[in-house]
């Protein structure tokens, strides 16, 4: 048997201290890694949240009353063409299927509400080669702003497709705000109304919870030019 | 354009004006800014120096060999006082960012 003399010893026990140190500090680094990961890490937030008051609020910006469940939500959370929406699939040929926004940017650059209509019907649609005809303009208030209603209904009989659209210019502040809802169909089946009572319903139950970007900026020149 | 003129009242309080640019001859620029209705000066630049100063068009010929014009790409820039670049961007920009960049502009120039 190997006679260990005692520096030998004292040497395995001090091996042994240092191994086992170098695991315990790698296990706590991969712990305080793997913890900082879980709390590092952002979380989604959750874009519609549901109220006891029937309606639901999108973030921390907006609350309306939501469209049915099968209705998909269509949102841009880093800007875009739109700001939010809903779009649902209907039964039938293609294209059946309404989609309705809410835009903060609409088409022009006018802050006169008339002006703003008139330019805006001249872009609305225009990629889809859609002939698009308004079959009605009022003047109206939403929710207390001012407010422009257009009806249109377009046809393109190469494509064999139709739309009808709703839509609601809106003052908010110095600049003009839309919701635009768009129902598509094949030329021969008809357009139906559920769909436009559900944009009704957001339109008329939709509030901002908190400035946006445009009042913020504003307030912010305000500040600075004393 | 469009998102430009929107913000035009903006862009007046944070003491910054907009210019446009394009290789596009002055008739159709003017048929352009018509049909958009826009607010700003568009400058036609159909020898396009300007994109070449401001790096939109570096080492491309003007025309292509078949005779075609050789566009340059969209580019976004912001002047100084001072006529120094400050800002410059490719494609179309988010104009939420050019107002932050205008506001905080002239913070500086105010020493806020």
């Amino acid at each position: 048997m190997k006679k260990i003399n005692k520096e030998e010893s004292v040497e395995r026990k001090m091996r042994a201290v240092w191994s086992f140190a170098t695991w315990g500090v790698l296990l706590v680094f991969i712990g305080v890694l793997s913890f900082g990961c879980a709390t590092i890490a952002p979380e989604k937030p959750k874009v519609l949240t549901a109220t006891d008051r029937g309606i639901v609020v999108f973030l921390d910006k907006y609350e309306f009353k939501r469209p049915p469940e099968d209705w998909a939500l269509m949102k841009n959370l880093e800007g875009g063409d739109f700001e939010l929406g809903f779009l649902m699939f209907e039964r039938g040929e293609f294209p059946s299927q309404t989609t309705f926004i809410y835009d903060d940017q609409p088409y022009g650059g006018s802050r006169d509400l008339e002006k703003r209509a008139e330019y805006y019907c001249t872009r609305f649609l225009f990629n889809s080669g859609m002939d698009v005809r308004v079959k009605k303009q009022e003047n109206l208030t939403i929710n207390g702003r001012e407010a422009i209603a257009l009806s249109l209904e377009g046809e393109n009989p190469n494509r064999k497709e139709k739309t009808k659209s709703k839509v609601y210019l809106v003052r908010k502040g110095n600049r003009i705000i839309s919701f635009v809802c768009t129902q598509w169909r094949p030329l021969n089946t008809a357009f139906s109304q559920e769909p436009f009572d559900h944009f009704e319903a957001f339109v008329q139950s939709f509030k901002f919870l908190k400035k946006d970007f445009y009042e913020e900026i504003e307030e912010k020149i305000r500040e600075l030019k004393g | 354009m469009e998102a430009h003129n929107r913000d035009l009242y903006l862009y007046e309080r944070l003491n910054a004006r907009v210019l446009g640019v394009s290789m596009d001859d002055v008739i159709t620029n003017k048929y352009f800014a018509q049909s958009l209705e826009l607010e700003f000066p568009l400058i036609s630049n159909v020898l396009p120096w300007m994109g070449k100063a401001y790096g939109t068009y570096s080492e491309k010929p003007p025309f292509r060999p078949d005779g075609s014009p050789n566009w340059f790409g969209r580019r976004t820039v912001i002047i100084d006082k001072q006529g120094i670049v400050r800002y410059m961007k490719d494609g179309s920009p988010d104009n939420k960012e050019i107002l932050m960049f205008l506001l905080k502009l002239e913070k500086e120039f105010q020493g806020k």
